[in-house]
């Protein structure tokens, strides 16, 4: 609390800051609200200069920092640390520019993602990684999770859209690394930092690749009897050797829920509906799309809608987009998980979900990136009920288990941040860890950035040991500049 | 001391609905401008759970509810169905009761509530301030109250009163009374005339008490709950007999319609006001409902519609204000860009909190100014001020006029 | 115990002395290791570790004279017995391969395909990944970054290290597959990768134009771009005898009405998909441009310049629909100068090889942002600057 208080004296008529016992409280989560943790000072700063001085003022006093962006993360990536700075940066949101000859747009890290898109549409074209909460969710979160969203399948994540960024490092040192050109030299830093949750600096400026606004979207929705009918649907569709721009599977509780929020319509009495979307040149979705409903009605759908224009398309996505906040309406608790698993063991893996919930007496909606494997049980609970908040995270981290135990992955887009560091271990050794935290230290020797977050059992930096091989580096540096 | 009584305070139930996800941040007018959590709806429910949990109602927790405009905009956003009109109603109840603002704040909120619900007082406004308006002097400037005043103020013209019966031109169809509000009844007098011409002309008997004052929306909007149920017993008083009762007003529509919650706890006027309540129908969704019959001439314009707050967001009346609309041969619909952010009008919102309103009528009059549209068209007074002070002071010119009396002008056949 | 007899204890007769043969870049080495498995490749790290050995790996040899020659080389670790597809999940779409497997065994898996273009036949996964070489189709698919989802290498102690995993979405921990990738082995010693795969198009085509001028190559891609065909490369091809070629390249379901269509907007025609290679020849130098896609008129531009101000035979050719380039000279020209002309106008000018003699008198990374944080996580990773001393940026 006290070096807190220092950083704040040096900070105070030089970055907004918030000091206010009750506007720092509202601070104190980010989108997963069952962890709390109220921060000691939030800064607030508006330019790349303010936000390095935060973390100079940070480093000076030993005190630690934390990111936010708009505080909708689902792995309490955003968690502030008690006696550190929670450094938000919502107002910092502005589109430096956007450069349609260079398919690049350049903003600052409070920019919302689907902003982005709307400045680049009148150009023809747009930010393709469009995760569900992209209305509200900050792009320089999306660099801390490399965020996906539902096409990510053919068009990446965020690491594959991100050419240049501005970061600040734990030091409070501001580094360039990146532009508009590809490739740059040396190490990958930009794929190194993209994903790393916040844990190695903090971008203050990020230069992405836009993409080029398809010549015809068709989104088709196909409901089924069973999540198992869907799933062998989409083994089709990718045997067949399409990959769509987007395939999300919901099952009937998820549809319920979102059915209720927001009345998309969807076929009633379904076990499973199939969104598939293709886009590209119109000879090619044209051709797709074709076998793509041939497939669905081949593989037991009792219902097929083709998306007529761009407000039926929008409803479509309306129901999965907003399911998780819609189960809100039929729990009034719940937890969203993210695993992974191989897309081909999806049919088992719904069994073995289903099988677990009913075990421990706790319903699961599930929800999912059905091209890519990756899933979102939301596990419903009321915490006004004894036991069923355990009962939910174990049901929660029997999931993961499974996801583990089936090739996959602990989280596919949501972070791992400090929900799921207990779970790290069960996906890598040691040996793992410890060389990540190679890169931590790198970094951030003195672990002052996002402590406590990915990994459970942080490592201390230390000297680097050993002795240097021939001539030493720091005298080649020397000679390389004489060229 | 605890934040909140045990007098309807803000429901631990209802904000148990938020699940933080924070996708009402992007509509909500005071985030867009300043970024700050705090004044946020997902931050102003946590602070109401921080007084239900004992907090005190600080300077700053108060500052906060104060400043939301009560546009309603989150609640539209909202997937999990957050109520958080009922919360912030309640809310501001109880630090109307419960917390004492400066002396200048209280001050300025006493002078508005001796005028604004009292259509006579601001009656006898009106000569002076045509006199004001005629010298074309400006005597206040920067963003203040006064100035805010001074900007909002509309040109005044000079209108016959209105009958309290009319007759509707051929069959009758339904009969319907009138509300004639506050402003809308001082300050644009030539809104309510087509209204109820609009109404004759399809089909409809007006009734137009006299005894009618104000519905108590800018009351209940900020927190003056007792003022409010006394306004809506007289209401209720005043129209009986009616099939439904029109208003033209998307703030006063908008608490009509919430009568039956705001006096259910009273037995005798309780059960009337939750009739009239279900009677309450704004103009254009009386109109889609008995479907429209009188002809219409064209109107070669285009048209740019904004959906004033308490009709989109608080009704959820958009689509039949513009199928009326694109109805009108010849009138051309535009689109506003972020027609769900509000204008910044906000009741009295503008008027008590003058910069951040500033800013808001400038987005908004930018939006419109950017359609190209010959008129900006919307069903509250309110927004018309503030819009047009915003178009001014961007040097742009936008005539602006109610959707009744762009009907009405097609209907006559006239030119708008 | 010597050195040798503690690689032969760790991995038997795969270790031996090294021959004349086993130099790299001309810095000859003292013993060659050949581990079979990542396993064997940990051990033989150890080994070299406890009896303090600089090591390079060496896949199949392809880039041997790619950026600086080691400073040192006690121990060639080799990758060609670590060679084999571990898995190819099709309903997954990925496969694992060790890392000396050769690229091209990746690009036809059946229906599917890793599809990243192999500048250079016979190369390993490992070296690919190592030197992050790419072609034409980068535009559609991304490089080996895009590409590669999961990563096992050793480290400079000889622990195994695991990064990513075999599902395409994975954001649990550091994506240090990203870190290796160009990392030209100055990390550790990579020994298994694992991929995104693609499904092999039914049908390709590709359209050739020429273009007269550095401006007419610019309208051309723009016109491309606009139109929205989704491409799978666009490239330019100026030879060193003058003139441009645009050539764009289609696939899917169907090509026709798109070949129809790149004809309308540039001309040219139907011509059967040239085998790509970097424009230079063994002895020449080879290097690489990176620029904002808007400015390549500006760059080719510089070229023609650069020929007629330096009397040099420059042959450009690469991907205009990404912004990266080949440019390759015969090794007498005056590479210095036109190297640093082409700086002038690109955003990154690397020498990617040159012949020993030109090397050491050439700034071969150009600028390079960053520096001090790679010098860093160099040092945290091999402390003991163990891995390809000198090779890389800044003499890491």
């Amino acid at each position: 609390m006290e070096t807190a208080t220092r950083v704040a004296d040096r900070l105070r008529g030089r970055v907004r800051l918030i000091t206010d016992r009750h506007e720092l409280r509202t601070y104190e989560c980010d989108g997963l609200a069952q962890y709390k943790v109220i921060p000691a000072l939030v800064a607030l700063p508006r330019t790349t200069a303010e936000v390095a001085l935060t973390v100079q003022a940070c480093a000076e006093a030993g005190v630690p920092f934390v990111a936010r962006g708009s505080g909708t993360g689902l792995s309490g990536g955003a968690l502030p640390h008690a006696d550190g700075v929670l450094i938000v940066t919502a107002q910092m949101r502005d589109i430096v520019a956007v450069a349609p000859d260079d398919e690049r747009a350049v903003v600052q890290p409070g920019v919302i993602n689907l902003d982005i898109t709307r400045a680049a549409t009148p150009s023809g074209y747009y930010y393709a990684p469009d995760p569900s909460s992209q209305q509200i969710c900050s792009i320089g979160g999306n660099v801390a999770e490399n965020s996906g969203g539902a096409h990510c399948l053919k068009y990446g994540f965020t690491t594959n859209h991100i050419t240049g960024l501005e970061i600040v490092t734990p030091d409070g040192a501001v580094e360039r690394i990146g532009g508009r050109a590809p490739d740059p030299p040396g190490y990958d830093l930009l794929g190194s930092f993209v994903g790393s949750e916040g844990t190695l600096g903090i971008a203050t400026e990020v230069t992405v690749r836009l993409t080029p606004l398809p010549e015809a979207v068709r989104t088709l929705l196909a409901a089924y009897a069973t999540t198992d009918e869907a799933g062998a649907a989409t083994s089709a569709i990718i045997a067949a050797g399409i990959v769509p721009a987007a395939i999300e599977m919901m099952d009937a509780l998820a549809i319920e829920a979102a059915e209720a929020a927001v009345h998309c319509g969807y076929p009633e009495g379904a076990g499973a509906v199939l969104i598939v979307e293709l886009d590209g040149p119109q000879s090619e979705v044209d051709a797709q799309f074709a076998m793509v409903t041939q497939l669905c009605e081949a593989s037991n759908a009792f219902a097929l809608r083709v998306a007529a224009g761009d407000e039926e398309r929008a409803l479509f996505w309306k129901g999965r987009k907003s399911a998780f906040a819609a189960v809100g309406r039929i729990s009034p608790d719940y937890i969203v998980q993210d695993g992974v698993i191989p897309r081909t063991a999806l049919p088992e893996v719904l069994r073995r979900i289903a099988e677990i919930a009913a075990e421990s007496g706790v319903r699961v909606a599930n929800v999912f990136h059905a091209g890519d494997g990756n899933l979102h049980p939301l596990v419903l609970f009321d915490d006004a009920i004894e036991g069923q908040a355990e009962r939910a995270e174990a049901v929660s981290g029997a999931i993961l288990d499974l996801c583990v135990a089936h090739g996959g992955s602990i989280t596919g887009e949501h972070g791992v941040g400090m929900d799921k560091a207990k779970y790290m271990p069960r996906m890598f050794t040691d040996g793992d860890l410890d060389t990540m935290q190679l890169l931590r230290c790198a970094f951030d020797p003195d672990g002052l950035a996002n402590p406590g977050k990915v990994f459970p059992t942080p490592r201390l930096c230390g000297e680097v040991p050993g002795r240097h091989r021939g001539v030493h580096p720091l005298q080649e540096a020397g000679l390389a500049e004489v060229f | 001391m605890a934040a909140f009584d045990d007098h309807h305070p803000p429901s631990a139930r209802l904000l148990s609905d938020c699940v933080h996800c924070g996708f009402c941040l992007p509509s909500c007018p005071t985030y867009v401008l300043w970024g700050q959590e705090p004044d946020s709806p997902r931050g102003r429910i946590y602070l109401m759970e921080q007084g239900l949990q004992g907090e005190p109602l600080s300077d700053s927790m108060v500052g906060h509810f104060d400043a939301c405009l009560g546009c309603m905009a989150c609640v539209t956003a909202c997937p999990s169905g957050v109520q958080y009109d009922r919360l912030i109603e309640d809310t501001r109840a109880q630090v109307e009761r419960r917390h004492r603002r400066p002396a200048r704040q209280r001050l300025l909120r006493w002078a508005i509530f001796q005028l604004f619900p009292y259509p006579k007082r601001l009656a006898v406004l009106r000569g002076p301030l045509r006199l004001y308006q005629a010298t074309r002097l400006r005597l206040f400037r920067g963003p203040s109250t006064l100035e805010t005043l001074e900007s909002l103020a509309p040109p005044l013209r000079s209108v016959p009163k209105l009958p309290t019966f009319i007759a509707a031109a051929g069959p009758r169809r339904a009969r319907v009374g009138m509300l004639t509000g506050c402003v809308q009844r001082a300050f644009f007098p030539e809104v309510n005339a087509a209204t109820a011409r609009v109404l004759a002309a399809e089909g409809c008997d007006v009734v137009i008490p006299r005894t009618q004052g104000c519905c108590g929306a800018l009351s209940i909007h900020n927190g003056r709950r007792t003022e409010a149920e006394r306004f809506a017993r007289a209401m209720v008083d005043s129209f009986d007999g009616v099939d439904y009762l029109v208003v033209n007003a998307a703030g006063c529509g908008s608490a009509l319609k919430d009568y039956g919650e705001l006096l259910a706890d009273d037995p005798g006027y309780g059960p009337r006001a939750r009739t009239l309540a279900d009677r309450v129908r704004d103009l254009s969704e009386i109109l889609i409902e008995l479907g429209p019959v009188a002809l219409r001439h064209p109107l070669p314009i285009s048209v740019a519609y904004h959906d004033a707050c308490h009709l989109g967001h608080a009704q959820g009346v958009r689509a039949q204000p513009r199928k009326l609309l694109g109805s009108i041969p010849g009138l051309v619909l535009r689109e506003l860009a972020d027609p769900e952010i509000c204008c910044g009008s906000a009741g009295i919102w503008n008027v008590l909190n003058p910069e951040p309103a500033r800013d808001l009528g400038d987005r908004k009059a930018r939006s419109a100014l950017a359609t190209g549209a010959d008129l900006l068209v919307t069903a509250n007074p309110g927004c018309f001020m503030q819009i047009a002070a915003g178009v001014r002071r961007a040097g742009g010119r936008l005539r602006t006029a109610h959707t009744a009396q762009v009907l009405d002008a097609s209907i006559r056949g006239v030119q708008i | 115990m010597d050195a040798l007899a503690a690689l032969r204890e760790a991995i038997g007769d795969a270790a031996r002395p090294a021959g004349d043969a086993d130099a790299v870049a001309g810095v000859p080495a003292r013993f060659v290791a050949a581990p079979a498995s990542t396993v064997e490749t940990s051990a033989v790290v150890r080994a070299a570790a406890a009896h303090d050995l600089s090591i390079v790996v060496r896949g199949a040899g392809t880039k041997q004279h790619w950026a600086a020659p080691p400073r040192e080389v006690d121990l060639v670790v080799e990758t060609a017995r670590m060679s084999g597809i571990v898995e190819h999940a099709a309903g997954d779409l990925i496969a694992i391969a060790r890392a000396g497997t050769p690229l091209h065994e990746l690009q036809h898996l059946g229906d599917q395909q890793l599809a990243l273009d192999g500048p250079i036949p016979g190369a390993t996964i490992g070296g690919t990944v190592a030197a992050n070489t790419s072609g034409p189709r980068r535009m559609a698919y991304g490089t080996v970054r895009d590409l590669i989802i999961g990563i096992t290498f050793v480290r400079a102690d000889g622990v195994v290290a695991k990064a990513g995993g075999k599902v395409v979405k994975n954001v649990a921990g550091y994506d240090l597959a990203k870190l290796l990738t160009g990392s030209y082995g100055t990390l550790g010693v990579i020994t298994e990768c694992a991929f995104r795969l693609h499904p092999r198009p039914a049908a390709t085509a590709t359209v050739a134009a020429r273009a007269a001028t550095p401006e007419a190559v610019g309208a051309a891609l723009s016109g491309i771009l606009g139109a929205r065909l989704a491409p799978t490369a666009v490239e330019v091809d100026a030879p060193a005898s003058g003139g441009f070629t645009v050539s764009v390249q289609l696939a899917g379901v169907s090509v026709e009405s798109r070949v129809e269509a790149v004809q309308r907007l540039i001309g040219g025609e139907s011509i059967e998909a040239p085998q790509w290679t970097y424009p230079w020849d063994s002895g020449d130098a080879g290097l690489k441009l990176t620029m904002p896609l808007s400015r390549i008129p500006v760059v080719l531009q510089a070229v023609l310049g650069v020929r007629e101000r330096h009397g040099v035979a420059l042959h450009v050719s690469g991907s205009i629909g990404t912004g990266v380039l080949y440019a390759g000279l015969p090794a007498t020209g005056d590479v210095a100068a036109v190297v640093k002309d082409l700086r002038s106008v690109c955003e990154s000018v690397v020498v990617l090889t040159a012949p020993a003699s030109l090397r050491a008198g050439l700034d071969l990374w150009g600028p390079v942002p960053g520096l001090e944080l790679m010098r860093r996580i160099k040092a945290r990773f091999d402390p003991d600057g163990r891995f390809a001393a000198g090779r890389f940026v800044g003499g890491i």
